[in-house]
């Protein structure tokens, strides 16, 4: 009895003991990782990458790849931008940027006086530079060391000539733009007139409208009250696609329609699989990433300077419904 | 020997050691904590400073811009000074994650402070409208501050949310072990409380038991503690006072034995000399008379009897004279020949008496009249009822302590019971035909002189004889018993 009594005091003891000692080493031992100290790169280049649509696959892309590409040369790369083509909060974006005297810009372009305005004077202050990518803005307004990016004319060629090998060489083809003129829709659009230029039974409309969803849908609904003949339609800004063909579907069928567009829309690439685009012309976002950052490395440490105006194409080429799956 | 007072202060002590351990780690865990709780606030109290003197920065300036004074203008360099600080002490916070954020931050900061600077400088050039803008340039920018700082917390708050996390676990998990500890400790100087109480007591516990026996009378009970302390110390010296009692007590005993046996002694004797006073007349008319007798024999030429006569007071003499005295054995032996003198001109032919005597154990000292009433015995059993006669047998031999007194006869023996009797001391003669003192009486008489039993033994059997033998032992008993008792 005794025994029996002095064991069960014996493995209380332990087991109290078993406890306090692992609750008294949680206690005392922590074992958090705290972020390391600074890394202390004192000349490691700091590179902001902004653009105006965050969380859109293609920007995604750009942004992976100029990512890839500074973790490669370097550099510390973060990427910045506002959430749907909200300007105001992108040009915010771009004056902290410079105000923060980064080390370089790799931007967005947007074709508006205030963003030309801090590229030009701000950035060139602080003496920033400033690369465009996806979008150009002209040089000598922007003072931009260069572009990387789709040759947008050339990309309008395309997208013209895919439509006319899928449509044939008559029909009325409406374009639907911004009506805030880019530099990049600018140039898509005169590649697109320079092909159907040469086929006089290719009847052109174009339209523009704000980038506003239901301004869209409207405009649709217009143009397609007022050409109801319409065979194709070209989504100059590929944003513009999903409102439209939503629009388009809600009045018949989709199909017999020629939809083309291009795929730095957000919905593209979806549109595409469901083969409500016909065809879109894709650029190539990883390789303008990282381009981008390896041209602006090139530029910070003075290995090629200056750089070519003109800027740097990247691949683009024509997918069409078909080819998909 | 301050065996108990040791083991309090070892309780003590070891109460206060846990007590010591636990304290210090409290200390230790709560500086831990405070030092944890102080760096969190430290960063966000230096983000929030940039903002508010960022702020603070505008304000002045603007002040400034308005009212131009030395004032305003001490007051807005005061509040750079301090934008300055905080943007020294926000650079301590740099780390991997943040360290982008943070270069942009101060960067931002600096920016801030150079716009405001311009601005200054076109007032001082008195071109306002540049001054104005640069200063809504600084307005913007110390709101990108405020806004950056709030992004910076968030981050922060995002980087260091485990951490956050693992120290309020670490606060559940104290509490616990508050319990735990609470729980382990309470059983623990239970448990060593108990021992420790118990080492104390149970020694306490033994000698009140040993106590108890011993005021039962149980002196012979050894009294064990187990323990190292006083209380094992009483327990020795009780032991020891225990054995010295009983050692006392057996004195006392034996002392009385021996008292009693002194006693027994005196009264054999008186008894033995009042027998002698009973047959005695007056010894010197009768040795007077038997000399007178023996002379008178010797004038009228019976030589023998005169012989006789001689023999028989000589006798007499000695019987009176030695009985309550130790004697030597070689009286002892001349007396038996005087008797055996007095013996023969009775029986003449029809006793024999054969001496075989040692000569050099005649030395040993024995209780007077103690061979002749065994020799006595023999005549009258062995020799007087037989018409042919019968012998006896005297032999003193040396043994290694002893001396070997031996009486034989050839008379037709006693029985068992009547020897066992004698043996015993139990036997009371009816025989006057003895010189008065007994058989049984010299039995009790060497018992009480040599303090020994077995002194004598008697072999017997019926037709052929009997033989009593009786061991003498060189030292006497009473010398020994007392050697003993000096030791």
């Amino acid at each position: 009895m005794r025994k029996v009594g002095l064991i069960f005091l014996i493995i209380i003891c332990i087991f109290l003991s078993y406890l306090t000692f692992t609750t008294a080493e949680k206690v005392f031992h922590s074992d958090w990782k705290l972020p390391a100290a600074a890394s202390q790169k004192e000349n490691s280049f700091r590179i902001v990458l902004i653009t105006q649509e965050l969380d859109t696959p293609f920007w995604d892309k750009v942004g992976k790849g100029a990512e890839q590409q500074a973790q490669r040369n370097g550099a510390s790369l973060e990427v910045w931008g506002s959430y749907g083509k909200n300007q105001d909060d992108f040009l915010k974006k771009l004056e902290i940027a410079i105000q923060s005297k980064v080390d370089g810009i790799i931007v967005q372009g947007l074709d508006t006086d205030r963003f030309k305005e801090l590229t030009k004077v701000k950035a060139a202050f602080y003496g920033i530079p400033i690369i465009t990518v996806g979008n150009d803005v002209p040089k000598a307004e922007s003072l931009r060391k260069t572009y990387v990016g789709s040759n947008q004319h050339l990309a309008g060629v395309m997208i013209a000539k895919l439509m006319l090998s899928d449509m044939g060489q008559e029909g009325q083809v409406i374009l639907l733009s911004d009506s805030q003129k880019e530099f990049y829709q600018e140039q898509r659009l005169s590649g697109i007139k320079e092909v159907l230029q040469s086929f006089p039974n290719v009847e052109t409309i174009y339209s523009e409208t704000p980038e506003a969803r239901e301004q869209v849908i409207a405009k649709t609904r217009d143009l397609l009250n007022q050409y109801p003949e319409a065979d194709g339609f070209i989504a100059v800004n590929a944003n513009m696609a999903g409102a439209m063909i939503q629009e388009i579907g809600r009045r018949g069928q989709v199909e017999p329609y020629f939809i083309y567009s291009f795929d730095d829309g957000s919905e593209s690439m979806t549109l595409l699989n469901q083969k409500k685009l016909d065809g879109v012309i894709e650029q190539s976002p990883e390789m303008m990433g990282r381009k981008s950052v390896d041209v602006l490395m090139q530029w910070l440490k003075n290995e090629t300077v200056p750089l070519d105006a003109n800027g740097y194409s990247s691949e683009i080429r024509m997918i069409k419904a078909m080819d998909e799956r | 020997m301050n065996r108990i007072q040791k083991k309090i202060w070892m309780l003590a002590s070891v109460v206060l050691i846990i007590m010591a351990i636990i304290w210090i780690a409290l200390t230790y865990y709560n500086q831990k904590t405070q030092n944890q709780y102080n760096d969190i606030l430290q960063r966000y109290l230096s983000m929030n400073e940039v903002t508010s003197t960022s702020q603070k920065v505008v304000t002045d300036l603007n002040n400034y811009l308005l009212e131009p004074s030395e004032n305003h203008l001490g007051k807005l360099d005061k509040s750079k000074d301090k934008l300055n600080m905080a943007k020294l002490e926000i650079g301590k916070l740099r780390n991997s994650k943040n360290e982008f954020a943070l270069m942009n931050y101060m960067n931002l900061i600096d920016s801030f402070i150079e716009t405001t600077d311009r601005s200054l400088m076109f007032y001082a050039e008195s071109d306002t409208e540049t001054s104005n803008k640069e200063f809504t340039e600084a307005t913007r920018l110390s709101k990108y501050i405020s806004e950056m700082t709030l992004t910076l917390i968030d981050t922060e708050l995002k980087t260091y949310d485990v951490f956050y996390r693992g120290i309020i676990d670490q606060s559940a998990e104290f509490k616990k072990l508050g319990i735990w500890l609470m729980l382990l400790i309470t059983l623990l100087l239970l448990v060593i409380t108990y021992w420790f109480s118990l080492s104390i007591t149970r020694p306490v516990q033994q000698l009140t038991r040993a106590a108890n026996e011993l005021s039962a009378g149980k002196f012979d009970k050894e009294i064990k503690v187990e323990s190292n302390d006083e209380i094992s110390f009483l327990a020795q010296t009780f032991n020891r006072m225990r054995i010295n009692i009983n050692n006392l007590f057996q004195e006392i005993q034996q002392k009385a034995q021996l008292e009693h046996e002194l006693q027994q002694n005196k009264l054999l004797l008186q008894e033995s000399q009042l027998k002698n006073l009973q047959s005695q007349i007056n010894p010197h008319f009768l040795f007077n008379t038997l000399n007178t007798l023996s002379k008178k024999a010797y004038l009228e030429g019976s030589e023998e009897t005169s012989d006789l006569l001689v023999s028989v007071a000589g006798l007499l003499r000695y019987n009176l004279k030695w009985l309550d005295k130790s004697v030597t054995l070689q009286d002892e032996v001349m007396v038996i020949q005087q008797y055996m003198n007095i013996q023969k001109a009775r029986f003449t032919d029809r006793l024999t008496l054969h001496l075989d005597i040692d000569h050099s154990c005649l030395e040993v000292q024995i209780p007077g009249l103690t061979l002749q009433p065994i020799i006595e015995n023999a005549v009258i059993y062995a020799v007087e009822p037989r018409e042919e006669g019968g012998q006896i047998w005297l032999r003193i031999k040396d043994g290694e302590n002893m001396v070997k007194i031996e009486v034989e006869d050839d008379g037709p023996g006693i029985s068992e019971d009547i020897r066992i009797q004698i043996l015993e001391g139990e036997r009371i003669e009816t025989n006057s035909a003895s010189t008065g003192i007994g058989f049984v009486n010299v039995v009790k008489r060497l018992r009480l002189f040599y303090g020994m039993e077995n002194l004598m033994d008697i072999q017997s059997d019926i037709g052929i004889g009997t033989k009593v033998v009786i061991r003498i032992p060189k030292t006497r008993g009473v010398e020994q018993h007392a050697q003993t008792l000096n030791r």
